[in-house]
């Protein structure tokens, strides 16, 4: 290549990359703004819209709604409530998806596609089909309190409309997310770096907390904050195993939405979802920056 | 410095298999069988305290996995590995006291320079001021005092590979194992680093085993080579052993370049396409005779003897590669390459000269052809 052509190269091509790069974002900025940040703007403007009784929106202005949910304290348990629940479940499927993940990194060849095709599968039926899965292995007379009778149980155990259904299932469903996230870190995980560890006098259970886990965490975070994210947006689990006695900000919201009709109320709750979305998604920015 | 307290200081530099058999590390029919293949297959090793062994070998000859079995990451199939009188054959790695460092260097990329190689010291339970200190001393003797803090993402290739080597060595292992460790290093910064980690272990006194499939290193480094092909050991023997008396022709072939003709013996001569030679030692049948390029001699050069063997030719090409010149050397049906050292006064010979090949019957040597 001539001096000329090397000293053109790179003066020419960053505004070509730019250009390219615009054009290629125009697509998804659009199908963004159109399918996104439009309905996000009429929430907030149906947020401070007043209505009458009916549910009509009379075409006037009104905060009631923002200051019923920062002066009810029944919002706040709602919002404590939901943050709590998703972070319990974002914890159990964490525990039961790591050493699933774990072992699929780990393995080779026809067996780890064969598994990982298994692990993904449960995303192939809807999560309202799983749901009522869950239904016949939780209810009173399901699968689990069956086998209990048969070993001698008296009372059925209350598996099911309740917060403990509620969890369980959304454990199960949310697993292919978070083992799949898992997976998705898992790329500083090297063999020969958990080799080097056992070499220099580290048992399993040391290389595992100096080494494996550490190296996971930008794994760990990832599928927490989308098991996190997935667990508070879902509506219909815990709508079917919580039987209307789980109160969460996703299922609130359909109520005011549907059945009450108190539109402003659903918008004013669904605003306050996407903020907590927001505030999880900085927890992981600055998490992933001190173990990055 | 590491490893005084339990390593003699005592290097052993000519390697006599018949003086005071010192078995320091001992395999004994040492196995490695994947399904059917045996990828190490029985093989006898004994290596003096002190000792700087490399295993030569192509890739997949079994070396590394006799490495990794000495290490104990790769558990054996059969036979016995014993350290100083005591059996590790079923010992786990963590308990092996083993120093090993790889080919990736296999840094953990989530720890500083110093708390890599502490890493082993803590495992040892050792106070946090002990540790400090042998981190400091480790760092020094690889010259990487001042880079404590750094991780292994911001050093280059062979800062990388220095930190690898104090980290092993800072625990005082029992025997320094180095699994192809210039390999990932450019040709330079290779040359310095073989000079580095001999010295050190020279200093120290540790015995080290030293993996590789380039002959330079193994040559240039080891007190000892071992020379692996198919999972089993050609030739055990110092470098110049091997290199001037080869037991078989895959070590000739293998350690240095070498001319390679199949040949005809009977008796005291070998017939090679149209070149009769004489050769060391009776031969009949078929043959392979080997000739170290840089021993023939081209007409004046070098001396001559009465009894070289002879064979005259004509060049039909030169290559010229600075410190050595290579000259293809047509004589009957057979193409001799000629390897001259240059000189800056020397011209080099033209294509299509006639030429008197000359080179020793010592240099002559002849293996059985392979069935």
């Amino acid at each position: 290549m001539s001096a000329a052509a090397t000293a053109q190269g790179p003066a020419q091509s960053p505004r070509g990359t730019t250009f390219t790069a615009a054009t290629l974002l125009v697509p998804i900025l659009l199908i963004n703004a159109i399918g996104f940040m439009l309905p996000v703007a009429n929430l907030a403007v149906i947020s401070v819209s007043e209505i009458r009784s009916s549910g009509a929106m009379t075409g006037g202005w009104s905060i009631a709604k923002w200051t019923t949910v920062a002066t009810d304290p029944f919002y706040w348990e709602l919002l404590a409530n939901t943050v709590r629940t998703s972070l319990i479940v974002t914890i159990l499927t964490l525990i039961v998806s790591y050493p699933i993940a774990l072992c699929l990194h780990r393995m080779n060849g026809a067996w780890k596609s064969i598994l990982l095709v298994l692990v993904i599968s449960p995303l192939l039926l809807s999560s309202v089909v799983r749901t009522y899965g869950w239904i016949a292995i939780l209810s009173d007379r399901g699968l689990v309190n069956s086998a209990l009778a048969a070993l001698g149980a008296q009372e059925p155990f209350r598996l099911m409309f309740n917060l403990t259904g509620v969890m369980i299932g959304l454990t199960e469903i949310l697993m292919p997310y978070m083992i799949l996230a898992l997976l998705a870190g898992f790329g500083r995980l090297d063999p020969r770096v958990e080799e080097a560890a056992a070499t220099l006098g580290a048992p399993p259970y040391r290389v595992f907390w100096r080494v494996v886990l550490p190296l996971s965490l930008p794994g760990v975070a990832l599928g927490s904050l989308l098991t996190f994210v997935l667990a508070i947006s879902s509506f219909i689990t815990p709508k079917l195993l919580g039987g209307g006695r789980v109160f969460l900000l996703a299922t609130e919201v359909y109520d005011q939405a549907i059945v009450t009709l108190d539109w402003p109320l659903a918008a004013t709750l669904s605003i306050i979802v996407l903020v907590v979305f927001g505030l999880a998604l900085a927890v992981y920015t600055r998490i992933l920056r001190q173990i990055g | 410095m590491p490893a005084e307290d339990h390593v003699s200081p005592v290097t052993k530099h000519n390697a006599d298999e018949t003086a005071a058999p010192d078995r320091f590390l001992s395999l004994q029919a040492l196995t490695k069988r994947y399904g059917d293949t045996a990828a190490v297959d029985a093989v006898d090793l004994d290596v003096r305290k002190g000792e700087f062994l490399a295993m030569l070998g192509p890739s997949g000859c079994g070396k590394t996995t006799t490495l990794r079995m000495i290490a104990g990451l790769v558990p054996t199939t059969a036979g016995q590995i014993v350290v100083d009188g005591r059996d590790l054959t079923n010992v786990p790695p963590y308990q092996r006291d083993m120093g090993l460092v790889f080919q990736s260097y296999a840094l953990f990329p989530h720890m500083s320079v110093a708390a890599n190689v502490a890493f082993g010291l803590e495992m040892r339970g050792m106070a946090k001021a002990d540790i400090r200190a042998r981190v400091a001393e480790a760092l020094q003797l690889v010259r990487l005092t001042g880079y404590e803090d750094r991780r292994p993402g911001q050093l280059s290739g062979g800062q990388q590979q220095r930190v690898a080597l104090a980290r092993a060595l800072v625990i005082r292992p029992l025997i320094l194992l180095l699994d192809e460790p210039l390999s990932n290093l450019d040709a330079k910064l290779r040359e310095e680093m073989r000079n580095e980690i001999r010295d050190i272990q020279r200093r120290l006194g540790t015995t080290a085993l030293f993996v590789t499939h380039d002959q330079d290193e193994a040559l240039t480094m080891a007190d000892r080579v071992v020379v692996m092909n198919k999972g089993r050991i050609e030739q055990t023997g110092t470098p110049e052993d091997l290199y001037e008396r080869p037991r078989t022709a895959f070590v000739a072939a293998f350690v240095g370049r070498t001319n390679r003709f199949p040949g005809t013996g009977a008796g005291e001569v070998v017939h090679v396409g149209g070149v009769t030679m004489r050769c060391a030692r009776p031969v009949s049948g078929p043959v392979e005779v080997m000739i170290r390029p840089h021993r023939i001699h081209l007409d004046g050069s070098g001396e001559r003897r009465a009894d070289d063997n002879h064979a005259s030719g004509t060049i039909i090409r030169t290559t010229y590669a600075g410190n050595v010149v290579q000259y293809d050397v047509q004589a009957g049906d057979t193409v001799f390459n000629v390897e001259q050292s240059t000189d800056a006064t020397g011209a080099l010979v033209s294509v299509g000269t006639a030429v008197t090949l000359s080179w020793s019957v010592a240099n002559t040597l002849v293996f059985e052809a392979a069935p």
